[in-house]
């Protein structure tokens, strides 16, 4: 294809992400950067002030009084403050504190933990713990559920396959506000997973309330909405491993486990190393549920942390600066992905 | 296997079943197995609080992004399929840098430039917005689809006198419809579901279906607005299933596309 009409195919479609998100970006970097605020003006203000008997008097006061534009609305001023305000969100001057501030070293043990909870006290620092906790702490089991979910469904017969198929992605396809409210009411006190356990002989829990409970539960729902994707890409996979090593080895007298850990997992391995980085530019955003459980005391991601001062903080500003500091982080665990593509793209030259 | 059957089923079926419930059954302590019927909810949430309304504006948002961001796709698609430059390659990384990005940092920056711009809380913008967001994704996924496609196809058509342009409307895109439909479902769950764009940009009644969920929300609700949401949530996954059911073959062939051979 000539260079010409490669540009002209693609126009519309990089024009619209070079509008809406690589300007954008930029926007937040310059938003980051600065500091904005309606433009006061101090302006003598003359009222008059009814004496008694009818009689007034005129006082004139100094008030500090917002500047409008022909539009009545205020004027915003934007300062430059450089990276102040990702210091701020960063909230590195009490970083600093904290690591250089004095106390009693008992154990090693006791330092770290302490260092971690004074650390951890910051919102940002804490956002980026159970994000990165999320992350890589639900990739393992959805690797492993959805390659047995795929082994088990390939093994299947073929009338039962497509039931199967379509129960096990529903925690994938359902909207992710919907599945996360479904959990969530399952998990209320006093709700059907409460009162199960209590049935099963093992005392009460009240999974919202504790920090612990919250986190394995908000976890254990990320397994649950990311395996069915695991599945889906491994099973189709699965239908490619190709015959003649699998009855090879079954003549040389393979185990189905021996099989498994030296054809199938092999060949599959490309696909694993996808599913991990998809999953993992997917878990960092988590969300919903975090959203959904109204767990940010116990269990705050990043794009929660943003989300909340642009909206209920209305700081544009600060939530720029919490957003470069997740755009730095999403290009750091993409680093890797990058280097390797880019190898690949320059032996296959 | 039966375990995750059951896990993944679970709290659907139960939210199902709870929604025909009233408040005082559906919350009960212990939790009961059966209890009274009622339509109630669905009425009070359809009737009363206008969610026909959100319907409709989810309709009209999810019918238009899904339309814009396949023909747009498409079109890209094709030419990163068959171009051999270097530029190709970097469109590709870009978009999965793009892709990669969390929605809310994107938001940061539209809402002042949109408030600006005086346009805040239209079909349009959120349509536009939505398709941008979408592209990497969907170029990525008919990229595959197009490479699937014999080169020789367009090239005879070349020969015997089309023009690229007419080469790939009337012979490339005749075939393509499998992989096209794929693309559109993707493009559909992906508009359908986004709640932090659609609740943040739209406002009162441009509200979309899902963002409007967001009125249900809260620890401080009273027990019928609970349950209010619930039937809420239970009419926004029945589309989706329906949808689904249907089109189940597509979507693991679009996975399989779009992350196997990417």
């Amino acid at each position: 294809m000539k260079r010409k009409s490669f540009l002209l195919f693609v126009a519309p479609s990089v024009v619209s992400m070079l509008l809406l998100i690589a300007m954008p970006l930029a926007g937040v970097v310059y938003l980051a950067l600065h500091q904005s605020y309606v433009k006061t003006e101090l302006v003598e203000l003359t009222t008059e002030v009814p004496l008694f008997g009818g009689l007034k008097r005129q006082v004139t006061r100094t008030v500090p009084q917002p500047v409008l534009d022909e539009n009545g609305r205020g004027v915003k001023v934007w300062k430059f403050v450089g990276a102040d305000n990702i210091v701020q969100a960063a909230e590195v001057e009490g970083l600093d504190e904290i690591l250089s501030g004095a106390r009693e070293v008992t154990s090693l043990r006791g330092f770290i933990s302490e260092l971690h909870r004074e650390i951890t006290n910051v919102d940002f620092w804490s956002a980026l713990e159970f994000t990165l906790l999320y992350t890589f702490g639900t990739t393992p089991f959805v690797l492993l559920i959805g390659l047995g979910l795929a082994l088990g469904v390939d093994r299947a017969s073929e009338r039962l396959r497509g039931t199967m198929v379509f129960v096990s992605i529903l925690p994938m396809i359902v909207t992710p506000v919907v599945s996360s409210l479904a959990v969530y009411w399952l998990f209320l006190d006093g709700a059907v997973i409460a009162s199960l356990i209590e049935a099963l002989g093992f005392g009460r829990f009240y999974f919202l309330a504790d920090q612990l409970t919250i986190r394995t539960v908000i976890v254990a729902y990320g397994i649950w909405w990311a395996a069915p994707f695991a599945f889906i890409i491994l099973y189709a996979g699965l239908q490619t491993v190709p015959r003649d090593p699998l009855e090879a080895a079954m003549i040389d007298g393979a185990s189905a486990w021996q099989r498994l850990r030296y054809v199938v997992i092999p060949h599959l391995m490309p696909l694993l190393a996808v599913i991990t980085v998809i999953h993992v530019m997917d878990a960092y955003r988590v969300f919903e549920p975090i959203l959904v459980f109204g767990a940010s005391v116990f269990a705050n991601s990043v794009q929660y942390l943003t989300y909340y001062t642009l909206s209920y903080e209305d700081n544009a500003n600060k939530a720029a600066a919490y957003a470069i500091l997740t755009v730095i982080g999403v290009v750091i665990l993409l680093i890797p992905v990058l280097v390797h593509t880019y190898r690949d793209q320059a032996t296959r030259r | 296997m039966a375990v995750w059957f059951a896990v993944a089923t679970f709290p659907f079926l139960w939210m199902f079943l709870i929604s025909f419930r009233k408040a005082v059954d559906a919350f009960a302590t212990p939790p009961k197995l059966f209890a009274p019927f009622t339509f109630d909810n669905f009425h009070h949430v359809w009737v009363e609080d206008a969610f026909w309304h959100f319907a409709i504006n989810t309709t009209i948002v999810t019918a238009a992004t899904m339309a814009v961001s396949l023909t747009i796709g498409c079109l890209a698609g094709y030419a990163l399929a068959r171009y051999e430059g270097k530029l190709g390659f970097w469109l590709l990384i870009a978009a999965l840098v793009f892709r990669a990005m969390p929605h809310v940092v994107l938001l940061t920056a539209y809402r002042p430039a949109f408030f600006e711009l005086g346009i805040w809380s239209r079909y349009e913008t959120l349509i536009v917005v939505l398709v941008a967001i979408n592209q990497p994704f969907t170029i990525w996924m008919l990229r595959a689809f197009f490479m699937g496609i014999p080169r020789d196809m367009d090239e005879a058509a070349m020969v015997d006198g089309c023009s690229r342009w007419g080469a790939f409307r009337r012979v490339v895109v005749p075939v393509m419809w499998p992989g096209i439909v794929t693309a559109g479902l993707f493009s559909f769950l992906l508009a359908y579901n986004d709640f932090i764009i659609s609740s943040q940009l739209m406002n009162g009644d441009m509200t979309t279906m899902t963002a409007a969920l967001g009125n249900y929300m809260g620890q401080k609700q009273s027990v019928t607005r609970l349950m209010h949401g619930v039937a809420g949530a239970v009419s926004v996954t029945i589309p989706i299933i329906i949808l689904v059911y249907a089109f189940q073959k597509h979507i693991v062939s679009g996975l399989t596309a779009g992350a196997v051979k990417g």
